[in-house]
């Protein structure tokens, strides 16, 4: 999958970021209405009160084009900004040199997708004595004068252990996590003890029979994983816990051919994986909304553009219930680099049978991409 | 049968270990498939006897065995193109597209096209996808042979190129599911062959073994060349027979799981009480064991192997000789899409469905296993079922290590020691042979 390579090209550098994430959409009506004739890279006119600009990563990845930048635009557009853009080929080095073309072009806030926390820095501050604000958008910036935007990461874990065992409190637990490189996992991994499983371990209710990392999160490694674990323990498995979407797909295909249809997370709102929701063979895909975030980015941009104070700045009210920050305004975050950065971290949302509509209706997986294979009125979203 | 032309050559002081060599020489036996053989059981035996037997169940025998098909496969031709003297470095990104194109068709163009799950749609989709690797090898090919370019740089490329082009043929999204004749190639208790048909097939194999024995002793008595003693010919029949019936007969100790048994009876509203099915022979290890023999042929039986040999032995002289070496070189890549397609199928039919990571990483593992088995980077010198048992070493071990719950760096630690290790003491026992 394209967001695991990302996470492999990447993993020095993301420490708290939101990498692995697709994006996700539940946008409200007035951003995905106008998304559509999104381009790369518009040109940076000056119409309008205020020039935003954004440093994307890596813009093949599909989900950028598909729910983020329309997103930014439509909440610049709503505030009479204006939208402009650079793309860094996954490269830090060509990244530098787009942020300096930035500022060249006049902008007044820089939203920042980066390839690497740190090796971005020179040119973040180079933009900062030109007096430019930046946003570090779904992947940490080690700045303290820098807003930075992202979904809380453990989060996802939490939601996994507390679906899955919502559906199945005790049990054999079977746990299948991403590059043991990537601070990502183990920040799932954290976040799935939050969930209440370490509670389940510790009151005996539950037992993980088998835990193991993945390295590059690849699917036929997961596959061969979860043989196994599945042999180790004569299928008396009851639930797996994997990290990603894309290892459910080995793990699912090592389960069904043994006959096993047990409880299984997955994140990324792959459209594989809500196939598998749809069909009853996976339990939960958390989902990041990307639109939410993009929502929250350009919104912050027009503020801090508008002369507004980092710590006054707001997040939208609008946002889906589902993905809203704990409250609306900027709080402090430690990062690992130990600086205090504000921050808006936004919430992943556990797509499960029943709110499967939700995807469908917001654009981002069409109705056929999740309902193949599934027999009529079993599913609501499915009819 | 007195006519044994070859005998043991005597020796001043022949020790048990010059005895055991002369055996292993007269009866012209490989002495490194020997001790591949002998490293995988060290290796089970030393599990088994950590996890107290357990290892040796069938199904844990059998899914290592299946999980290296993949490698396995690949491997065949990565002899090839290394005994020329050449790198294969694309070989996951082909695998990737290759499947890419499988999943796609079966999950996004037949559901609006020919409709999915038809009986021939999975036929269809492996000719494409088969055409495809074909195209991309014969592709690369063209350019190692008749452009000059290096093959490491040629692959490299491909390497890049192919996974960008997977990318775009999944539109970056995994495709799944695929049909479900298809899933059948990965193996698994639904896609073997079932009892009878395993047995079948073993006494069919134990049938071939006899009958080349046989032609091989007639045909070199005809031309005058050596032959093996007698007792040794009766010895590697047994010998065959014995593995072939050995593998059978724990494929068909492997049944059904009690999920899959539930899930018959009542597709087949039976009761599940007292039904058991035996599994049988998996098909990715009927497929490995077809293109083993098919690449084994074709290497030393016929004039494309020998040129290949000859290329690596000597490239020079063999272009003096009249071999056409450009071609041969762009025939082995072609060989090497095809066969990458052909373990792209299983590939994707194990995690049913394709992925854009698929294959990732696979140059290496592949190149390990043709190295493990024997290949020379020198050239001229590596054997077809050397690189197969490479290919189910790594994976035993791998299996092995996961089963009794290694973390997985530890895994790479300890896979990387006895790998190192297995190859050392390889070249060491050479040296002292010579």
């Amino acid at each position: 999958m394209r967001q695991r390579l990302a996470m492999v090209a990447a993993v020095a550098a993301l420490v708290l970021s939101a990498c692995s994430g697709n994006g996700a959409t539940q946008a409200p009506g007035n951003t995905s209405a106008a998304t559509a004739g999104a381009t790369a890279a518009a040109s940076g006119g000056t119409a309008g009160g205020c020039l935003i600009g954004v440093s994307w990563n890596n813009y093949d990845q599909e989900r950028w084009k598909k729910a983020d930048e329309p997103a930014i635009k439509a909440a610049i557009a709503a505030g009479g900004g204006t939208y402009t853009s650079t793309d860094a080929h996954d490269s830090s080095d060509q990244q530098n040199k787009d942020i300096t073309t930035l500022i060249n072009k006049g902008v007044k806030v820089i939203i920042l997708l980066a390839k690497d926390a740190t090796a971005v820095t020179p040119a973040v501050q180079q933009a900062e004595a030109a007096g430019i604000q930046i946003i570090g958008y779904d992947r940490l910036i080690e700045d303290p004068k820098a807003l930075y935007i992202t979904f809380d990461n453990q989060k996802v874990g939490t939601i996994m252990a507390q679906v899955l065992l919502g559906v199945q409190p005790q049990g054999n637990y079977a746990v299948i996590k991403g590059d043991p490189g990537d601070p990502n996992a183990a920040f799932l991994r954290a976040g799935m003890d939050l969930g209440g499983l370490k509670d389940a371990v510790t009151s005996g209710k539950v037992k993980i029979v088998g835990e193991q990392n993945t390295p590059n999160w690849d699917t036929t490694g997961a596959k061969n994983e979860m043989q196994a674990i599945l042999n180790a323990n004569n299928n008396k498995v009851d639930a797996v816990l994997s990290e990603n979407d894309g290892m459910a797909t080995g793990v699912s295909a090592a389960l069904q051919a043994v006959g096993l249809t047990i409880p299984l997370s997955g994140q990324d709102g792959d459209a594989a994986a809500l196939n598998r929701v749809a069909l009853g063979t996976q339990t939960v895909s958390v989902w990041k909304n990307a639109f939410a975030l993009g929502e929250t980015a350009g919104n912050a941009a027009i503020q801090l553009c508008a002369g507004t104070a980092l710590t006054a700045v707001k997040a939208p009210s609008d946002l889906p219930a589902a993905s809203k920050p704990a409250d609306l305004n900027t709080h402090l975050f430690t990062t690992p680099g130990n600086n205090q950065v504000s921050s808006f971290i936004l919430t992943p949302t556990p797509i499960q049978q029943a709110n499967l509509g939700d995807v469908i209706s917001a654009g981002w997986v069409t109705k056929d991409q999740v309902c193949t294979g599934v027999a009529a009125g079993k599913v609501a979203a499915c009819g | 049968m007195s006519g044994t032309a070859v005998a043991a050559p005597e020796r001043q002081n022949p020790g048990v270990r010059a005895r055991l060599g002369d055996l292993v020489r007269v009866a012209e036996l490989d002495g490194r498939l020997l001790g591949m053989i002998l490293t995988l059981i060290l290796i089970e035996v030393g599990f088994g006897i950590y996890t107290g037997g357990q290892i040796l169940s069938p199904v844990n025998l059998l899914t290592f065995a299946t999980q290296a098909v993949e490698i396995a496969i690949i491997a065949t031709g990565m002899v090839l193109v290394i005994v020329s003297r050449n790198i294969d470095l694309s070989v996951g990104s082909v695998l990737a597209v290759c499947a890419m194109t499988y999943a796609v068709l079966m999950h996004e163009i037949y559901p609006t096209t020919i409709g999915v799950d038809t009986p021939y749609g999975w036929l269809l989709a492996l000719a494409i996808g088969i055409g495809i690797g074909c195209v991309l090898g014969a592709i690369q090919g063209f350019l190692i042979a008749y452009v000059n370019i290096p093959s490491f740089v040629v692959t490299l490329g491909g390497l890049l190129a192919f996974r960008g082009l997977v990318f775009d043929i999944s539109g970056g999204s995994t495709q799944a599911p695929d049909d479900k004749a298809f899933v059948v190639l990965g193996g698994g208790a639904l896609g073997s062959l079932g009892g009878t048909l395993s047995w079948a097939l073993g006494a069919l194999l134990i049938a071939v073994i006899l009958a080349y024995l046989t032609y091989n002793r007639r045909r070199r008595r005809k031309f005058g060349f050596p032959v093996r003693p007698l007792w040794a010919e009766v010895l590697i029949a047994i010998g065959g027979s014995l593995i072939v019936l050995g593998g059978v007969y724990v494929s068909n100790a492997y049944h059904w799981p009690r999920g899959l048994i539930q899930q018959y009876a009542a597709a087949h509203n039976i009761s599940p009480n007292g039904l058991d099915f035996e599994a049988g022979v998996p098909w990715p290890a009927v497929i490995l064991l077809a293109v083993t023999v098919a690449i084994t042929f074709l290497a030393t039986k016929r004039k494309f192997g020998r040129y290949v040999y000859a290329i690596g032995g000597n490239p020079e002289a063999a272009e003096l000789g009249g071999i056409n070496t450009r071609w041969t070189i762009m025939r082995i890549y072609i060989l090497m899409g095809f066969l990458c397609a052909i373990s792209a199928a299983i590939a994707s039919a194990q995690i049913n469905g394709a992925t854009n990571d698929l294959g990732g990483g696979y140059e290496l593992l592949v190149i390990s296993a043709a190295v493990i088995g024997g290949t020379s980077f020198a050239g001229g010198i590596g054997t077809i079922p050397g690189a197969v048992l490479g290919a189910i070493v790594i994976y035993a071990l791998r299996y092995n290590l996961q089963y009794i719950g290694l973390a997985s760096n530890n895994q790479d630690i300890v896979i990387a020691i006895v790998l190192v290790l297995a190859v050392a003491f390889d070249t060491f026992s050479r040296r002292r042979a010579t």
